[in-house]
């Protein structure tokens, strides 16, 4: 995709991300407002509603936690205006206390989740499946398989969300959200942006008590209609009726269904029911389709979700319907599927030969036992890896004065400690955790409890459990890693820096003050690059007795690449001087920089195309080796 | 018909720009494309892939095992990373370029006889999976382009070399002329055709190419 196709005023097709169709969906429906906090696999979103801020009149927020995003979402459609939020499965956990409330105060204004799940927990710390939160929290749920009926979904959500005054959840999984086809591009019409007068609406969004007990009423009822109108939706549709055998199936699955029943060459002896709204779940239609079947296969990743439905109906349909799926133990609720794991499950079911792909991926293990692991790692040029040398630095110093550490980590870039060669990391939770946990061992441990934490985690969900370490004079030492964007996601601009969404001029909201102002006593702010200082620094926070807080800073690598380019600024590398090194390896033992390998004379090398010449190794080095191209310092 | 391209490298060398070119020129001509990205992590200096498919009878984001005609690697060592998705006689296009990860380092200089892998190791153990393997040395053609960072395009010429690669080497150029940045378009541009031309030294004596211009 370019910018230009996902603008296009043309009726025409264009190849996209299943993020960026989501984002025409919305556009293409008028939305108004949209507010999101990143997080894989759903960032795109953001970042293609934050690239077109200027050729439109959405109001965008990068919001500081996924609950605020859907709160400023719910605002607007509160007030009759198109909202849309995109969060990642563990970020619907964070958002769910004010989504359970949405259910019951309903909304004016379509309002449109996308909630992306990551089975196989490519970029996630679980595997969760949020589609519980649908009938949990009584809020409709369509699930995508294609860039193309995401987009659609997404628009006919605003139509659902508004028909029936209730948020719509667009549930997606990894492979929709970074899956790329062709999508047919629909009429671009927009209405001008314009301010409501909320008391000429006369609406009101209060529940609790008794009251809550009659919107409770009303939202059984709401939901009962909505099944009935999922009966004949669009997004439930059926293929080769009339076998004996079917397929039950939603989302990514789905396509691997069509791919796997293609390698079984079974295209035509099977029937599918592809189910594009998952709650309510459209029964009859689900009745309708298993009532003539002898077996009946349900493919969903995680959990058995659709495949309780379909034994609850059978019970009553079809008693002696044989159902394969995760209970019979065709398919496993663990990680994600592909075409060969539902062909091998289909084939299973069917009691057909399917020669499986298990000896075509034994074999290629053969050919990855001589091959290294590539952990994904901290960038040449990152403030984060210089940051953990002088971290370790301090604590080795410490550790041979007889103080031991326990090291909590958090979610951001800096959760990369956790893989080799660093490995260092006792816990890493989810978002803000690592001074909560902090809070509690600091009570109950002997050892010294050291919590890391980046800039936008901080905002995100940190300062809660700062204020009680302070309020409750709990002793441990916390690094925030200050790199001025959210950098893991795509350097997203966040609290830390003047800017919002769109590079638009927003106000800092700087860590320091934040500390100061909550009563953090122990407060330094070093730069990650000045190594030596930082050692001492760390070392003095870590003997403290009570709440020591460093703040880390220095620019995301990419994001300060970025800078310095549209600055016009070169970035001058580093080299290792053969004649002065002496290969003490001080640089390859401590640093671990992905610029660095070593050379036929085992002299460590530096890629000039990798070096982001950030200094780091030249200060380690303890003979001066490293220097930097052009003989400048 | 179809054809399958699993394509993988090291997070930074420009795999989803190359994705997106190819599928720009396929909704420009008409024909289906389907991909499944996976960078997740990785933004820089991990293991990155892309399944790119073509073709009308292609439905799932993922090429199953033993289905991708061609391997296409911007980096030695991540060719044998994903070798269970190529056919047993497909073609592997592999980058000569090695970028060390920081863990083979480690080893290297804290056991001793530890040595790194080299392109050579790479393909002499692919050989065994399959004949068909081209080594493009894109890292020196990139350099040769004028702009070190156009190693995905240089690949992009090698593609457009091959008969089975359906989509119109205009619809290409294109396609890249809108995906990459105005000032480094020359670049790209000639790095796609000294892409195509060492296709044509070396890829093209192993399958079937378009005429040479």
């Amino acid at each position: 995709m370019v910018l230009k196709d996902v603008l296009s005023e043309e009726k025409r097709s264009a190849f996209m991300l299943g993020n960026e169709a989501i984002f025409r969906g919305a556009l293409e429906a008028d939305v108004k407002v949209v507010a999101f906090y990143p997080g894989a696999p759903t960032s795109e979103i953001l970042d293609t509603f934050a690239e077109a801020l200027d050729s439109f009149d959405y109001q965008m927020e990068i919001a500081t936690n996924e609950k605020v995003a859907l709160e400023v979402c719910a605002g607007a459609a509160f007030a009759g205006v198109r909202s849309l939020t995109a969060m990642k499965s563990v970020g619907t956990n964070v958002a769910s206390d004010t989504l359970f409330v949405l259910g019951y105060t309903g909304v004016k204004g379509g309002l449109v989740i996308v909630m992306a799940d990551d089975p196989h927990a490519h970029s996630s710390q679980s595997e969760q499946d949020g589609r519980f939160f649908a009938p949990n929290a009584y809020i409709p749920m369509l699930e995508p398989s294609t860039p193309q009926e995401a987009k659609d979904m997404v628009k006919k959500a605003f139509e659902i969300s508004e028909r029936h005054r209730v948020p719509v959840l667009i549930r997606t999984v990894t492979r929709v959200n970074h899956q790329s086809g062709i999508v047919q591009l629909g009429e671009l019409h927009r209405n001008e942006f314009k301010k409501v007068k909320w008391k000429e609406l006369g609406e009101e969004y209060a529940t609790l008590g008794a009251v809550a007990r009659q919107k409770k009423l009303k939202m059984l009822e709401r939901s009962a209609r909505l099944a009935e109108e999922f009966e004949t939706s669009e997004f439930n549709f059926t293929r080769n009726t009339g076998s004996a055998i079917g397929v039950v199936t939603s989302s990514v699955s789905y396509l691997y269904v069509l791919e796997a029943l293609k390698m079984l060459k079974l295209q035509d002896r099977v029937s599918i029911l592809k189910l594009g709204t998952t709650y309510p779940l459209p029964k009859n239609t689900v009745k309708a389709f298993i009532k003539n079947l002898k077996k009946v296969v349900v493919v969903e990743e995680l959990s058995p979700y659709l495949e309780k439905e379909v034994y609850a109906i059978a019970k009553d349909t079809n008693p002696d319907l044989a159902i394969f799926g995760k209970n019979s133990g065709a398919f496993s609720e663990a990680w994600e599927y592909n075409p060969n794991v539902v062909a091998k499950g289909i084939a299973s079911a069917m009691g057909i030969a399917y020669a499986g792909h298990e000896a075509i991926v034994k074999e290629a293990e053969q050919f990855k036992e001589i091959i290294p692991d590539r952990y994904p790692t901290f960038c040449a040029g990152c403030p984060h890896r210089a940051t953990f040398v002088a971290l370790n630095q301090a604590l080795k110093i410490q550790a041979a004065k007889g103080q031991e550490h326990y090291f909590a980590n958090d979610i951001g870039c800096y959760s990369m400690w956790i893989f080799p060669p660093i490995s260092r990391g006792d816990s890493s939770l989810c978002m803000g955790a690592s001074v909560g946990v902090a809070n509690g061992l600091s009570h109950v441990i002997e050892e010294r409890v050291v919590a890391v934490v980046g800039d936008s985690t901080f905002y995100h969900a940190a300062i809660p459990a700062l204020i009680d370490a302070v309020h409750n004079g709990n002793k441990f030492t916390l690094l925030i890693l200050d790199n001025s964007v959210t950098a893991m996601t795509g350097q997203q601009f966040n609290p830390s820096t003047e800017f919002t969404a769109g590079g638009r001029q927003g106000k800092k909201v700087p860590i320091e003050d934040i500390c100061k102002a909550v009563g953090v006593e122990f407060l330094e702010v070093v730069d990650s690059y000045d190594v030596k200082n930082n050692v001492e620094v760390f070392r003095k926070a870590l003997d403290f007795d009570g709440l020591a807080v460093v703040v880390s800073r220095r620019e995301c690598a990419l994001y300060g690449d970025r800078n310095k380019r549209s600055r016009g600024e070169k970035i001058v590398p580093f080299y290792v001087d053969k004649q002065i090194c002496k290969r003490p390896y001080v640089c390859l033992r401590t640093f671990y920089c992905p610029a660095y390998e070593i050379d036929e004379d085992r002299q460590p090398r530096i890629s000039p195309e990798l070096c982001d010449g950030c200094s780091v190794c030249s200060q380690l080095c303890p003979i001066k080796s490293i220097k930097r191209v052009e003989g400048e310092t | 018909m179809s054809l399958n391209i699993f394509i993988c490298g090291v997070g930074g060398q420009g795999l989803v720009l190359l994705t997106t070119v190819v599928g720009n020129a396929c909704a420009k001509i008409g024909m289906k494309v389907v991909t499944g990205e996976m960078y997740g992590l990785s933004q820089r200096s991990g293991a990155v892939s892309v399944h790119l498919r073509i073709g009308e009878d292609v439905f799932s984001p993922l090429i199953p095992y033993g289905e991708a005609d061609i391997l296409l690697s911007l980096e030695s060592i991540e060719t044998l990373r994903y070798v269970e998705y190529l056919k047993k006689d497909g073609v592997v296009l592999m980058n000569k370029r090695i970028m060390h990860p920081p863990v083979e380092t480690s080893k290297i200089i804290t056991s001793k006889g530890a040595k790194y892998l080299t392109v050579e190791d790479v393909v002499s153990k692919l050989k065994s999976w399959t004949p068909n393997i081209a080594v493009v040395d894109a890292l020196r053609l990139a350099k040769e382009s004028g702009n070190v960072r156009t190693e995905n395009t240089v690949f992009l010429g090698c593609l457009s070399a091959l008969e089975a690669f359906p989509v119109d080497e205009n619809a290409i150029r294109e396609s890249i002329e809108e995906a990459v940045p105005k000032k480094t378009l020359e670049q790209n541009l000639k790095a796609f055709d000294l892409g195509k031309k060492s296709a044509h030294d070396s890829l093209c004596t192993l399958v079937q190419c378009r005429q040479p211009p």
